[in-house]
């Protein structure tokens, strides 16, 4: 692979939906989006609400189609035109949703394996993986619970390291932590910074949360109302490792939440 | 503590229908409506010279063997419409249909086709748990959040997986909600079954019981079809609690549909 070729490329990317009646097409809901991420880079996503952002993520995810435009990942395109959708990309692209997507029959370590059962790659190294993450998180202790009788933080803890432990190279996660109090979204954040920092994988973060976005990202892009566009590109250029807790204190913040929030409308 | 009041106010209940009920023989005449004791120990006696087993088994074969019968079709049946719309489309109108049939009424027709044993009355109890259990498990499979299926295909589920370990157990307490409202009806299916035409069984008893004038008799039998009715349910729910140990509590009991004959 070429160091210099990006990871993902997104190149005029449309979407719009048909009708209800089926016999026309809705207007653009995405249209002419384009961007590449690099290797490791972690990318946040900020939008209006209405943006088209999980359509987005869907898209990147393989579970829809684009009605034009092309995705390449490593430099070929994800997709022969016409052929079916692999969602996940044979596991390359793993997904945080917005609601934990827990199974709630399952225990906490059982969903952690589910993605490792799924793909049948349960042997004692994953288990012992799966069980390092646990404890990273804080989750140890609690693998014998059912996701019912854990609190919305460790439900997402959970739902995060399900997506960890099968190692995929690029990870979507659509706001993951906007139900969640402060106290708990900024201890999950630096769960997931530090997890990040340790694996360096490629993470698209979709947020509507300004500070959230400059906190966590290497970049920033801001999308247009629809038909959704890229409107902003902003290189985040705050040391890491970073202290969340006082990320409003750093010099850089406060003309970047300027910059950014003028885009945001 | 709060278990063992509900066992005491249970026990309270039982006394104030057993002090009712010797109130009405009362009133009425022990000819009409027995007193509970001299009904005990008809039943007693019956237990003691095996024919209450007999009689007592016949019925609870033909219950349960009716109900795996249209239960099993009943429980897969769903899943595998799910994945045929078209033929789900085709055939939806006959099974509400079907549903809708008094089944009790087909008892005489079963009878004719099956004859007088043991089948027609396993035809009876499985046409009616069949509707039941299906009609719930396809409420439940239709219930499965598509997000959860979702999860599944992106970390690299294949279909049989996520059928065995998404759809199944999300449409378990469906399944159970259909088997514990089936239950009851079964054995009632299996009982007017025998009423109607039979020479063994509970509802046999019912029947000999009445042709004879010896209400005591019918009030022993009907009395010995509750208790069954009463353990099966246990047995269900039993079950239920073991399978679905994941739910939260207070989730359980709360998705039933119901169901007519």
């Amino acid at each position: 692979m070429n160091a210099a070729a990006p990871l993902l490329e997104i190149d005029g990317l449309g979407k719009r939906f048909p009708s209800r009646d089926g016999r026309s097409m809705s207007p653009w809901v995405i249209q002419n989006l384009s961007f590449s991420v690099k290797d490791g880079e972690f990318v946040t996503i900020i939008g209006p609400s209405g943006a088209g952002k999980s359509t987005l993520l869907n898209m990147l995810a393989q579970t829809d189609a684009p009605s034009e435009g092309e995705i390449r990942f490593r430099g070929k395109p994800v997709r022969e035109a016409g052929a079916r959708l692999s969602p996940g990309l044979d596991c390359q692209i793993g997904y945080v949703f917005q609601d934990d997507t827990l199974l709630p029959w399952r225990t906490t370590i059982d969903n952690v394996l589910f993605p490792l059962e799924a793909q049948g790659r349960l042997d004692d190294a994953s288990r012992a993986r799966a069980e390092t993450l646990m404890k990273a998180v804080g989750l140890n202790g609690f693998e014998r619970y059912y996701p019912h009788e854990l609190s919305g933080g460790m439900r997402k803890r959970a739902a995060l390291i399900r997506t960890l432990v099968y190692d995929p190279p690029i990870i979507l996660m659509d706001e993951p932590f906007g139900a969640l109090d402060a106290q708990t979204r900024v201890q999950l954040q630096e769960d997931l910074l530090r997890l990040w920092e340790a694996g360096r994988k490629t993470i698209l973060f979709i947020t509507h949360d300004i500070a959230e976005a400059i906190a966590l990202g290497d970049r920033t892009l801001v999308l247009s109302r629809a038909p959704t566009h890229i409107i902003g590109d902003h290189s985040i250029d705050i040391p890491r490792p970073r202290n969340l807790r006082d990320i409003y204190a750093v010099p850089q913040f406060a003309g970047l939440y300027e910059t950014i929030r003028a885009q945001v409308q | 503590m709060h278990k063992a009041r509900t066992v005491l106010d249970r026990v309270l209940v039982v006394a104030g229908v057993i002090a009712l009920w010797q109130m009405a023989s009362l009133s009425a005449g022990a000819y009409w409506v027995p007193a509970p004791w001299p009904v005990l120990k008809t039943l007693w006696a019956m237990a003691q010279s095996g024919a209450l087993a007999r009689h007592a088994s016949y019925t609870f074969q033909a219950a349960a063997w009716g109900f795996l019968i249209g239960g099993l079709p009943g429980a897969v049946l769903p899943f595998i419409l799910r994945r045929m719309p078209r033929l789900s489309a085709i055939l939806d109108p006959y099974l509400v249909g079907g549903y809708g049939i008094p089944k009790l009424a087909l008892a005489p027709l079963f009878i004719l086709w099956f004859g007088i044993g043991i089948e027609s009355k396993i035809a009876v109890v499985a046409s009616v748990v069949f509707f039941l259990v299906f009609f719930n498990t396809t409420a439940g499979v239709r219930a499965i959040d598509p997000k959860l299926v979702q999860m599944a295909r992106l970390v690299g589920a294949s279909e049989l997986l996520i059928a065995r370990r998404v759809i199944w157990p999300s449409a378990v307490p469906f399944i159970f909600a259909g088997l514990r409202v089936s239950t009851p009806y079964a054995i009632g299916g299996a009982v007017i079954a025998e009423l109607i035409s039979s020479n063994r069984g509970l509802g046999y008893l019912v029947q000999l019981g009445a042709m004879n004038f010896k209400t005591v008799e019918v009030f022993a039998a009907i009395l010995a079809i509750t208790l069954i009715v009463i353990g099966a349910n246990a047995l269900v729910n039993g079950i239920e609690r073991r399978l679905l140990r994941w739910r939260p509590a207070n989730a359980l009991n709360k998705d039933a549909a119901s169901g007519g004959m």
